[in-house]
Parts: C-alpha cells; structure tokens; sequence
C-alpha cells in the first residue's frame, strides 16, 4: 500500500471536515485494517474453531476501534515517525489483545492461581535437569532456596499471584489484567516490584549476577 | 519451568532497574523507537528505557515486533494488499 501524504497532509486532512476529511478517513480506516490483518495473520493459531468470516469481522472490529483512539488521541502526534507508524500502533495493541483473549478464552486463571504461601514449600523452579557436579548442584538448591524465601517472605499476595501467573504459567498480561480489573500498568508495576525484591534478594545472599548465571550455562 | 526459561528469568531478575517506564510510556514512545532503526540510528541507545521494557515486557515487545515487521514491509514496498491479507486468512 503506498501512503500518499505526508504527515502534515494526513494532519491537515483528518482535521479538515468535508470530502477531504471523509476521504481522510476511509483511508485510515484501511490502513488500520491491514495492520489489524498483518497482526492476525502472525496470530492466525489463536483463533482455532472460528469461521474465516468471524475473523475477518474482528479484525473490521479492531480497525474501528483503532480509529476512534487515533482520533482521540490526533493532538499527541508529535511528527517523530511516520503517521503510519504512529497509526500501526493503535491497531496492532487491539489486534493483539484480541488474540490473545482468543486464545485464553475458558481458561480458567482462578485454578492457576495457587499462590498460598506454603505453595512454595517445596517448589523448584527449573526441572532440575543438568546438574553435572554436586558442587554445582548444591549451589542450585541454595538458589532454590533464596527464590522460595523471597516469594514467600518479601513480595506481598498481589506480587506473588502476578508472579505465578505471568511467570510460572506464562499468562499473556492482558489476560492477568482482565482478571484482576486492573491495568497494564498496574500489573507491569507489580511484577517489577517482584524481580526488584528478588534481585535484592539473591545479590544479598551472594549470588552475584555473572557466576549464577554462567553456573547454568556451563552444565550445557 | 524449563531451564532455558529458568535462564530467561534470572536474567530478567539480574537487568531489573530500580526505574522502569510503564507500558504507556512505552506505548507512547515506540513508534519513534522504531522509526530511529529504519534511519539506521542505534534506537536503543537513544532510547534505553524502551529497549529496557520492550526486553522485560512480552506484551509491549510482541506489539513491537509487529509494528517493526510491518514498518519494514512498508519500506521495502512490498507490503501485502487489504485483499492479500484477507485471503491469507483461512
């Protein structure tokens, strides 16, 4: 698709009223739905058992709420990349989100969320697998260790469910935010909360980032 | 988990910064992130805080990544049609 205007055209066109503003429009509107495509089309798995027609009718779905937020939000445009670009953005966050919600659906994230503080009792959190030495498997259970600790003794019941499900269950946030009636950056908070207290946790304990990290990579 | 993922987490653990930017903020700010690659500028040097959340945040990087791929189909000009894509829809 070649974009024929220039920033300042598509921002003088979409503010203009009349023909010149319609015709402004329709053409977003396009631009919308084929970014909208392009994202469902790299997601195209996580719309099993819908109909081509149902899929299709999302993503006319995703452009028409794509161009109502790139309305609104018109006067925010700064000019620091392409109006297309800038335009992309809106579809692609409702394309997205509408495949993972696809994908989600009837899962039920209550049964995910185990987070009772004894949950952690006797977790590990890799399977185990490639620990050559006893040396070097005693230091990974020390690892273990420390995790369990700080989840269980430093993060607060939000961080820990947050944790679980993002990282133990590998729920898309979108997802998490739905279920807890919050948003995304209330979520992303909580769990940089989580990873600044484990951070801490571990350096405390002596388990400096460069020897535990390379202390994985040598049992390859 | 796996380890490989195991590895993947305490490496996001080990990058965690005391300040990171939500994902608003880097909502707001991707496009230029993006626009600065195509103009053969180092975008994450420019823009550390981005590249920080766009590595920590799965649901800002896929919408990145999209948003690249798409940005770089425009450029080589040979972006699939309205109808292309439809039709690749089945």
């Amino acid at each position: 698709m070649i974009d024929t205007r220039s920033n300042q055209q598509w921002q003088h066109d979409l503010n203009a009223g009349g023909d010149v503003q319609a015709s402004a429009i329709a053409d977003l509107r396009n631009i919308l739905l084929r970014a909208a495509l392009y994202s469902f089309q790299r997601n195209l798995t996580d719309f099993q058992g819908l109909s081509r027609e149902e899929i299709l009718q999302q993503a006319e779905d995703c452009a028409q709420d794509a161009l109502i937020a790139v309305m609104d939000h018109l006067a925010e445009f700064r000019g620091d990349s392409k109006f297309t670009t800038w335009a992309y953005k809106f579809a692609i966050n409702m394309a997205l989100m509408t495949a993972r919600r696809e994908r989600w659906k009837g899962v039920s994230l209550d049964e995910l969320t185990d987070n009772r503080e004894d949950a952690f009792d006797e977790k590990e959190f890799w399977d185990g697998s490639g620990t050559n030495t006893l040396e070097r498997s005693a230091m990974q259970q020390d690892l273990n260790r420390v995790i369990r600790q700080v989840i269980q003794e430093d993060l607060t019941e939000k961080q820990r469910q947050v944790l679980v499900l993002m990282v133990f269950n590998e729920v898309p946030m979108d997802e998490v935010v739905r279920h807890l009636g919050s948003n995304r950056n209330s979520v992303y908070k909580l769990l940089h909360d989580a990873r600044r207290k484990l951070k801490n946790g571990l350096l405390a304990h002596g388990f400096g980032m460069e020897e535990t990290i390379a202390s994985f990579e040598m049992d390859r | 988990m796996k380890k490989d993922r195991f590895e993947r987490w305490l490496n996001d653990i080990y990058t965690t910064q005391e300040d990171e930017i939500s994902c608003t903020e880097c909502f707001d700010q991707v496009s230029h992130y993006v626009e600065l690659e195509f103009s053969s500028q180092d975008a994450a040097a420019a823009m550390p805080q981005v590249q920080q959340h766009l590595q920590h945040c799965r649901a800002c990087r896929e919408e990145y990544e999209a948003l690249h791929d798409l940005r770089q189909l425009d450029e080589e000009a040979k972006g699939a049609s309205l109808e292309d894509l439809k039709d690749s829809i089945h």
